[in-house]
């Protein structure tokens, strides 16, 4: 899933942006949306993001989908929580199962909405960042910050492992199912204390291999990688400010918004 | 998850970890500029932890449970560069997997960046002082790395939704949740990052004499007590 994800930030009709301006719309927004009280302009932010990432960026409408499913169950679990757990308000429903007196109150429900408001925005705006921007666009973003450069180099090298690591460990895995390592919980942890320990020796291993090539490439404790990154347009510029702006008024104008 | 903790929480989560991530990044400099082959190692760690942690299972408080695997980044590198691996790795997470969010960061880097593998660090600091098998330390280390996350996330939990029952009870509710799915799941990770240290100790220990870990002799004595 990591690849494809990967795949479609590096090919999507969005690539051409500049990448400054793409982290800048998707940061405001998720602040926008946590900071806002009422859930009219999170829902907003969800819905107009969603017509940018399937339109715009052309992302198969089954594939998102399939990623806004992940977050979608932890969120419908913990609002459930949420929503028996905060009082205040008149009652709405009330369930009595025995011992266990569950009421659902308008305060309790209200929040339930505006936290799930919130998440829907919040991960639209987090899924147009990591399904428009490739990482390696975010290293030189990151760079061009100032952030120190062995954070960079560290976070460019955990990026490479986490690949190598997963192919590693799938190899390792099937294998050790072929053997049936996994037959009971205590073969299970055997198993799986092996594949962690073989995995994190093996990549180690590799990772010291590629220290001897890269320091035979004369490298100084910084990747010269090119800094490749269209520039901010003009147009694209005041499309960005006009959205963010049309919301900002949006979130203070419903402020008092609630359903219940 | 994103958008899931109201202001003013997030920002104060962000202001408390940012004077450790700083600390974290000054050593993590020194330590690359004097020994520059650490630097895969510190990537293996980081990765490792972005693969364990990334073997999640639904908790039904918003948050969720999963192996934290901070533990062995603590023991190797210390808390305040665990920190710093535990940032990078939780930036990954909530791009690449909508695990965590951004909003959300400052909090998890606080429970299972820093509060983790202090508490594992400490642990095996107290424990190779007492001369207790290096083994059952390294699994004690890596539980309460596991444990520690999740009464911090709980308290931090309880503190932004306290609902009716105040704190106390919220934070009571939370970590009875999480406790479920949490307390075996850090002994299972104790057992696997004892195993993963055994490894280490057996085919390669350099690394750990490299770090100032463990002596020879001790590895030495280890070894001997293996075979």
């Amino acid at each position: 899933m990591h690849e494809t994800l990967e795949d479609f930030a590096l090919n999507n009709g969005l690539r051409d942006v500049s990448p400054a301006l793409k982290l800048a719309l998707g940061l405001c927004c998720m602040l926008l949306s946590v900071s806002s009280p009422a859930p009219v302009a999170p829902l907003l932010i969800a819905c107009s993001l969603t017509l940018v990432v399937l339109f715009s960026a052309g992302i198969p409408a089954g594939f998102y989908l399939k990623l806004l499913t992940i977050p979608a169950s932890f969120a419908a679990m913990s609002i459930l929580v949420i929503l028996f757990l905060t009082g205040g308000g008149e009652v709405l429903v009330s369930v009595s199962l025995p011992g266990l007196p569950l009421t659902v109150t308008t305060g309790g429900a209200n929040l339930a909405v505006l936290l799930l408001a919130r998440i829907s925005g919040g991960m639209c705006a987090l899924f147009f960042i990591s399904l428009t921007t490739p990482a390696t666009e975010i290293f030189s973003l990151m760079r061009r910050c100032g952030l120190p450069a062995a954070f960079i180099d560290l976070s460019m090298l955990i990026y490479r492992y986490i690949f190598v690591f997963i192919s590693e460990a799938e190899m390792i895995y099937r294998s050790q199912v072929m053997r049936l390592g996994y037959g009971s919980l205590r073969e299970a942890i055997r198993s799986f204390g092996m594949l962690a320990g073989a995995l994190f020796l093996r990549t180690w291993e590799s990772g010291e291999r590629l220290m001897v090539a890269m320091d035979a490439r004369c490298y100084d404790g910084r990747f010269g990688a090119l800094d490749e990154t269209p520039p901010v347009s003009a147009p694209a510029l005041v499309a960005v400010a006009l959205y963010l702006a049309a919301l900002l008024g949006i979130a203070c104008l419903t402020m008092q918004t609630t359903i219940f | 998850m994103e958008g899931f903790l109201p202001g003013p929480w997030w920002q104060i989560w962000y202001v408390i970890s940012l004077p450790f991530i700083i600390v974290g990044l000054h050593q993590l400099n020194r330590l690359v500029k004097t020994q520059r082959d650490t630097l895969p190692a510190l990537a293996v760690a980081g990765a490792f932890v972005f693969v364990l942690s990334s073997l999640k299972l639904p908790s039904v408080t918003g948050s969720c449970s999963h192996p934290t695997g901070t533990g062995l980044s603590a023991i190797l590198f210390g808390p305040c560069i665990a920190a710093v691996l535990g940032l990078i790795v939780l930036i990954y997470q909530a791009l690449f997997l909508a695990h965590g969010g951004i909003t959300t960061l400052g909090a998890n880097v606080f429970s299972m960046g820093i509060a983790g593998p202090a508490a594992a660090y400490l642990i095996y600091r107290a424990g190779t002082r007492a001369g207790v098998n290096t083994y059952a330390t390294v699994f004690l280390a890596a539980a309460a790395a596991n444990i520690v996350t999740y009464i911090v996330t709980s308290v931090q939990l309880a503190l932004a939704f306290p609902g009716t029952a105040g704190f106390l009870g919220a934070f009571q509710a939370f970590a009875a949740i999480f406790a479920i799915t949490q307390v075996p799941l850090a002994i299972v990770e104790g057992a696997v990052i004892a195993l993963v240290f055994k490894y280490i100790v057996t085919l390669k220990p350099d690394i750990l004499t490299k770090l100032n870990l463990l002596s020879e002799s001790a590895i030495e004595r280890l070894r001997e007590a293996a075979a």
